[in-house]
C-alpha cells in the first residue's frame, strides 16, 4: 500500500474522470474493431476450409435432350480425370434448397436452372485445375467451370480491406489514447506546478513525478478500460442474438478464436500500459526543460 | 563562534580549495530574461558549520540568492559549487541528489494542503526512499521536538500560521541537512514564536548544518551574534557578528 501512495493529489483532479470516460468510449471502438476483424477472419477461414480443393461445373439447360447428354459426358470424364477424385451430380432438390434463402420458392419450379456438378479435387494446383477445364470443355463445350478459388480470393481481399480498416481504427484510437493522456497530463503539470516545485525542492528525481503520473494513468486508463468492456459485452451479446436470427446460408454461423476473446481481454491492460508510458514521457519531457 | 563569510574574487570556473561541506559561488550573475542583474559578480563561500543571518533591503535579491543556494536556479555566469561540485552545468538528476542536503523554508511555508502535517514531514524522505519504519519513527519524533506531536494529523489549513512554520521547518530539517536556507522564516509570525523557530536553526546548527537566515527582523539579528551577508545593489557585503 505504501508504494501504492501519491504525493500529487491527481486523485482529486477533475482530468482523472475525464481520461477514464474516454478511454472507455475508445477500448469499447477498439473492441468492436478487434471483433470485426476476428469475425471477418473466421469467416474467410471457413469459407477457404470449405471450398478448398473443390470444383463446380455447371452445365446450361440446352433444347431436348441435349443438355442431360453433355452432363453424362462431363461427368464421365470427370470421373475418369486423374486430377478428380470424385463427381458428383447436385440432385435439383439440393439446388433448390439451396437458392430458396435468396429468391424464395414461389418462382423455383419454373426457373430453367443449370445442372451442377460438385468436383472434388485430388490435386488442387492450378494446372490440374487447367487440365480438368480443358477436359469438361472437349467433352460438354457448353459446360462453365466455376474455380471457386476465383470468388473466393476476391472476397478475401474484401476481407483484408475490412480487416486493414479495423486495424487503422485500432491505430486512431491507439493515437486517440496516447493524445488524451499527453493533454491530460500536461493540463495536471500546469494544476500541480506548485506541488512539483516542492518535490524538486526536497530532492525528488524526475523519474519519481513522472511515476506519480505514470501509475495514475495505469489505474485511470485500466478502469476505464474495464468500464468499456463491460459496456462492450452486451453489446456484442445483442449483435449475436440478431445474428443467430439470420439464415446461416446467409450468415454462416463463425465461432471467434480463442486469441480474439484473449485480445478483448486484455485491451484493458494494453490501454493501462499505453497510458502510463505516455504520461511517463511527458512528465519527463515537460521537467527536463526546467532548472 | 561559527567561522566568518569569505567575500572573495574568483575567477568564474575556480573551483580550487572548495571543500565537501562548503557552499562557494565564484563571480556569479543572475539575470531574468532579458533584464537587469540582480546579482552581479558574486563570491563568496560558506564554511561548513556555518550560521549566517542574509540581509538587505527588500528587492535587493535576498530571495534570489537563496533559489540559487537551494539550486531552484542557475547562474546565467559563473559557477555555484556545492559540496565540491560544481553544480552550474551539473544534470538534473545530479542536482537532485544534491538537494537532498539541504533544507529549505520558505517565507510562505510552501506546505502541501492536500497532505497532513506528518506526511509534509516525511516528504524528503519518502522522496529520497527512506524504509516506511524509520520514516514513521523520525518524523513522529522531529515533530514531538517542535511541539506539534498533537497535530500530526492535520492539514495545513488547519493549523495555526506558527504551528504551519514549524511544519515547514521540520521539513526542512527532517533529512539532517548540510545547508538549512530559510527565506524570512519569522516573517509570519509573532516574535515569542520567531524566537522559538530561531532556537530551532541554532539547535541545528550545533548539531552540524551550516544555516543561512534571509530575514529583515532587526531584532533576532541584534539578538543572536551570527555574522552578515549584506546584499544591495546586487554586491553581496560580510558584515561579522555584532555589527
Amino acid at each position: 500500500m505504501f508504494a501504492l501512495r501519491s504525493d500529487l493529489p491527481l486523485r482529486g483532479g477533475g482530468s482523472g474522470r475525464f481520461v477514464g470516460s474516454l478511454v472507455m468510449v475508445l477500448v469499447f471502438i477498439a473492441a468492436f474493431a478487434v471483433t470485426v476483424s476476428a469475425y471477418v477472419g473466421a469467416l474467410i477461414g471457413d469459407w477457404n476450409r470449405g471450398v478448398s480443393g473443390t470444383l463446380t461445373v455447371q452445365v446450361p439447360v440446352a433444347a431436348g435432350s441435349a443438355s442431360d447428354a453433355q452432363v453424362a459426358k462431363a461427368l464421365d470424364v470427370l470421373s475418369r480425370h486423374p486430377a478428380v477424385a470424385g463427381a458428383t451430380l447436385v440432385p435439383r432438390a439440393k439446388v433448390d434448397e439451396l437458392l430458396k434463402p435468396w429468391i424464395g420458392d414461389g418462382v423455383m419450379s419454373d426457373l430453367p436452372l443449370p445442372a451442377l456438378i460438385d468436383v472434388e479435387m485430388r490435386d488442387a494446383a492450378p494446372a490440374a485445375v487447367a487440365a480438368v477445364e480443358a477436359s469438361v470443355k472437349a467433352a460438354a463445350p457448353a459446360a462453365v467451370i466455376d474455380d471457386h478459388r476465383v470468388w473466393l480470393d476476391r472476397v478475401a481481399g474484401l476481407a483484408r480491406g475490412i480487416g486493414a480498416v479495423a486495424a487503422a481504427i485500432i491505430v486512431l484510437v491507439t493515437a486517440a489514447l496516447a493524445l488524451t493522456i499527453i493533454f491530460a497530463t500536461r493540463a495536471s503539470l500546469t494544476e500541480f506546478a506548485q506541488v512539483i516545485e516542492i518535490l524538486h525542492v526536497v530532492g525528488a528525481k524526475d523519474g519519481y513525478v513522472a511515476g506519480q503520473f505514470a501509475r495514475r494513468a495505469l489505474v485511470q486508463a485500466f478502469l476505464g478500460g474495464v468500464a468499456g468492456l463491460a459496456l462492450y459485452a452486451p453489446a456484442l451479446g445483442f449483435v449475436a442474438i440478431l445474428a443467430s436470427r439470420v439464415d446461416p446460408e446467409i450468415l454462416p454461423a463463425v465461432h471467434l478464436p480463442p486469441l480474439h476473446w484473449a485480445a478483448l481481454a486484455l485491451l484493458p491492460a494494453v490501454a493501462g500500459i499505453l497510458a502510463m508510458l505516455s504520461a511517463n514521457i511527458t512528465v519527463r519531457r515537460a521537467l527536463s526543460s526546467k532548472v | 563562534m561559527s567561522p566568518g563569510p569569505q567575500a572573495e574574487k574568483k575567477s568564474p570556473g575556480d573551483t580550487k580549495g572548495a571543500s565537501s561541506d562548503t557552499l562557494s559561488l565564484n563571480g556569479v550573475g543572475l539575470q531574468y530574461d532579458d533584464g537587469p542583474e540582480v546579482l552581479a559578480d558574486v563570491s563568496l563561500t560558506i564554511p561548513a558549520r556555518s550560521f549566517y543571518f542574509l540581509t538587505g533591503p527588500s528587492g535587493a535579491g535576498k530571495t534570489s540568492l537563496l533559489s540559487l543556494m537551494y539550486l531552484a536556479k542557475r547562474p546565467t555566469r559563473g559557477n555555484v559549487i556545492l559540496f565540491g561540485e560544481n553544480v552550474t552545468e551539473a544534470k538534473r538528476g545530479r542536482l537532485a541528489m544534491l538537494r537532498r542536503r539541504l533544507g529549505v523554508v520558505f517565507q510562505d511555508f510552501r506546505l502541501l494542503d492536500h497532505m497532513t502535517a506528518f506526511d509534509n514531514v516525511a516528504l524528503p524522505l519518502r522522496v529520497a526512499g527512506v524504509a516506511p519504519n524509520v520514516v514513521q519513527r523520525d518524523v513522529t519524533e522531529l515533530l514531538k521536538w517542535v511541539g506539534l506531536e498533537d497535530e500530526m494529523g492535520k492539514h495545513p489549513a488547519a493549523l495555526s500560521g506558527g504551528q504551519q512554520q514549524r511544519v515547514a521547518i521540520a521539513r526542512a530539517v527532517v533529512n539532517r541537512p548540510k545547508f538549512i536556507l530559510a527565506d524570512e522564516p519569522t516573517g509570519n509570525v509573532d516574535d515569542v514564536i520567531a524566537l522559538r523557530l530561531m532556537l530551532l536553526f541554532v539547535e541545528m546548527h550545533k548539531i552540524g548544518s551550516s544555516v543561512i537566515i534571509a530575514t529583515h527582523n532587526h531584532s533576532l539579528v541584534e539578538r543572536f551574534a551570527f555574522p552578515r551577508l549584506h546584499l544591495a545593489d546586487g554586491v553581496v557585503t560580510q558584515i561579522p557578528a555584532g555589527e
